[in-house]
């Protein structure tokens, strides 16, 4: 959405604090008791607000699928607190996060491995409605027909199987099973990374339109860094389990301050190719390290050009360098990279 | 001028299936200079992959290939899988989009790499290892006299990749293939690996078919670019050209549907309406026809050649397209635009 932040949404409609998720991994073929903690996600704060959309980016590994599994309480927390609506999640059972998961609804990134093939689609846009008590003889397959027609299905093809339709449809599918409960928040992990640039261009659209139509939040887990510029409002940069950068759309693409963020703006091809002749590469030296025994301080420290004695020693903290602008490093600097 | 390095004239790749005869390739026909970069893009299904898999000799038995390939000046077309053998590695290599398919588990890296660097040459097993570190080096790994001892698993994806591009440039090849090599990697990790494909080329020499879906790595290395659709050539341009004045409103649809990560403007998409052909039916016409809002009766009844655009002496820009000439980005960029998805989703619906 491109309306700026107003008084009314002030108050979050998600409010995450200090989560922390850590897996322990026993090792499968090890004789040893040994077992280690792989510390996936540690200590991320962050808002969302009605109708707008916050994406989380970072690598393979860097802890935002599970953010997300965490807030829909897939993912056990080890420790922090996520509010919906000012309503605490963490700690409740599976009972009393049943209503709530009304509100807050999730569409994955496979489309093919999200749809029960020995379902109709009609019926899978259903199942939410019915788990939930919604389901009437009378009124559930109009709602069914009416979620199709938002993602621009035919109601006609509701008792049809998945295996008929292609990746782009079979998303819209996903979405209209997210949607049919008027969910206040939408996470969105990858939504349009298993999908071709013309299809993907499709559901974009279409996911921009449902926002501006019902003021829905979305909260999109992704890599592609084109994408999310496209649809967020803001963007949250995380690198092996922190958040290293939150800010504005516009101030985190024009004015990075992390040299994480930088590094991964720069390293994502621009399809122009004048432009990429002009810009200037930052290739990072060597890989992300293991997340069951990540280095002291600033994680970022191993691979980053600036890197100090401060920053083994000393954790940066997110800090706020106005407008929302928050950045986790003892040396920001504004750049532009694109 | 000398002669290109790869020849390529009506290639024709078909394999029969239970469904009847997919034609998966059709007249494909171009020329690779010495050291030019050609970038394949299309979507899935458009040929690209098979593209690349006859330019090696690598299709499986039941593909039917016609036409003419040739690498410096020896025909692949029909040749036998024993001379093949001469030839793969030493004059062609090939990159594959996983390297950890790509690499053997359970041999280690340097062995791997000295297997490819002893099959086309006379070399001492002590040279051999020496000439591995070397290659190993040129691609960007650290500490190659330790990684060279290590097995493909104790590698991350990315040095993976770049393990297999030092056995792609092992015996300084004419020309490598790159089919989707950064696809599986993540954004910093993959400009590692281009960075180390790059420096192989300087290495090397060599000219590269770059195969790929993603347009921001063909804007980045290549110098021409092939579009695909539906098994052919629908557009042949260099790379500024391509991005800035398409002739072929698939293109124009294509390049209009990715978003920007370089502005803030939040334009809608252009989204091009159905999907490509089934390619067991013969195509009547040009195969873009159905989903072409500038589609007149021509497109469906005759099929567009590749041919000329506008009145470049050189020929450097071609497209099969009836109205090539008369194609402009405003015209196809607001007709894509004005498609209302319950079209698209009604179409599309089987």
């Amino acid at each position: 959405m491109e309306t700026e932040m107003t008084t009314e949404n002030l108050t979050p409609v998600l409010s995450v604090r200090d989560l922390v998720v850590h897996f322990e991994k026993k090792s499968a073929i090890s004789f040893k008791k040994k077992s280690h903690v792989v510390h996936a996600v540690c200590g991320s704060s962050f808002d969302l607000y009605q109708g707008e959309t916050l994406s989380l980016v970072g690598e393979s590994g860097c802890g935002k699928t599970t953010t997300g599994r965490a807030i829909l309480q897939l993912a056990t927390p080890t420790s922090g607190s996520i509010k919906l609506e000012g309503r605490e999640l963490v700690g409740l059972s599976r009972n009393e996060m049943k209503p709530i998961r009304q509100n807050l609804q999730i569409v994955f990134q496979d489309p093919f491995g999200s749809l029960d093939p020995k379902m109709t689609i009609g019926s899978s846009i259903a199942e939410p409605l019915v788990i939930h008590g919604r389901w009437t003889k009378e009124e559930g397959p109009e709602l069914v027909a009416d979620a199709m027609r938002k993602v621009g299905l035919d109601p006609a093809f509701a008792s049809r199987f998945p295996n008929e339709f292609s990746g782009g449809q079979r998303q819209r599918i996903g979405i209209a099973r997210a949607l049919i409960l008027n969910p206040k928040v939408l996470i969105l992990d990858e939504p349009v990374s298993a999908l071709d640039v013309s299809v993907q261009a499709g559901v974009i659209n279409l996911l921009a339109d449902l926002q501006e139509k019902y003021g829905i939040s979305y909260l999109m887990i992704a890599h592609d860094l084109s994408v999310v510029r496209h649809v967020s409002d803001r963007v949250a940069v995380m690198y092996l389990g922190r958040i290293v950068e939150i800010a504005s759309k516009s101030d985190l693409y024009n004015a990075p301050q992390h040299p994480y963020t930088q590094a991964l703006l720069a390293a994502a091809p621009v399809a122009n190719p004048k432009l990429e002749r002009q810009r200037k590469r930052i290739i990072l030296e060597g890989d992300v390290p293991s997340p069951s025994n990540p280095p002291s301080g600033c994680r970022f420290r191993t691979r980053c050009p600036k890197a100090q004695d401060i920053c083994a020693s000393e954790t940066p903290e997110l800090d706020d360098k106005g407008n929302g602008h928050a950045v986790a490093c003892h040396f920001p600097e504004a750049m532009s990279v694109l | 001028m000398s002669a290109p390095v790869v020849r390529v004239k009506d290639l024709a790749v078909n394999f029969q299936t239970e469904t009847g005869v997919v034609n998966a390739v059709r007249g494909l026909s171009f020329d690779l200079e010495e050291r030019e970069v050609l970038g394949i893009v299309g979507e899935s299904g458009s040929g690209k992959s098979v593209t690349s898999l006859a330019l090696i000799g690598l299709l499986p038995k039941s593909a039917e290939v016609s036409g003419s390939v040739q690498i410096d000046g020896q025909e692949i077309v029909g040749r036998s899988e024993k001379d093949m053998y001469q030839l793969r590695g030493a004059q062609v290599s090939m990159i594959f989009q996983d390297p950890m398919t790509s690499l053997n588990p359970v041999y280690t890296i340097g062995w791997q790499i000295i297997e490819a660097v002893r099959a086309h040459r006379e070399m001492s097993k002590e040279d051999a290892r020496l000439e591995a570190i070397r290659l190993l080096t040129l691609s960007g790994i650290p500490r190659p006299e330790v990684a060279i001892d290590s097995y493909p698993h104790e590698f991350s994806g990315g040095m993976r990749q770049r393990a297999v591009i030092a056995i792609a440039m092992a015996n300084s090849p004419r020309v490598m293939l790159a089919d989707e090599p950064t696809t599986a990697l993540d954004v910093t990790v993959q400009a590692q690996v281009m960075q180390s494909l790059e420096s192989a080329l300087e290495a090397t020499k060599a000219a590269l078919i770059l195969v790929t879906h993603d347009l921001g790595v063909v804007a980045g290395v290549a110098n021409r670019v092939i579009v695909m659709y539906a098994g052919r050539v629908v557009e042949y341009a260099n790379v500024d050209d391509l991005f800035e004045k398409p002739a072929m409103p698939y293109t124009h649809g294509l390049l209009g549907s990715i978003p920007s990560h370089t502005d803030d403007n939040k334009r809608r998409l252009s989204q091009i309406p159905g999907s490509p052909p089934t390619m067991t039916k013969a195509v009547v016409g040009c195969p873009f026809a159905p989903r072409c809002p500038m589609a007149q009766d021509i497109c469906r009844t005759t099929e567009p050649s590749l041919e000329v655009v506008g009145s470049d002496p050189n020929g450097s820009h071609r497209a099969a397209c009836h109205f090539r000439n008369e194609v402009s980005a405003m015209v196809v960029a607001s007709m894509f635009e004005g498609i209302d998805v319950n079209d698209v989703a009604t179409e599309n619906g089987n």
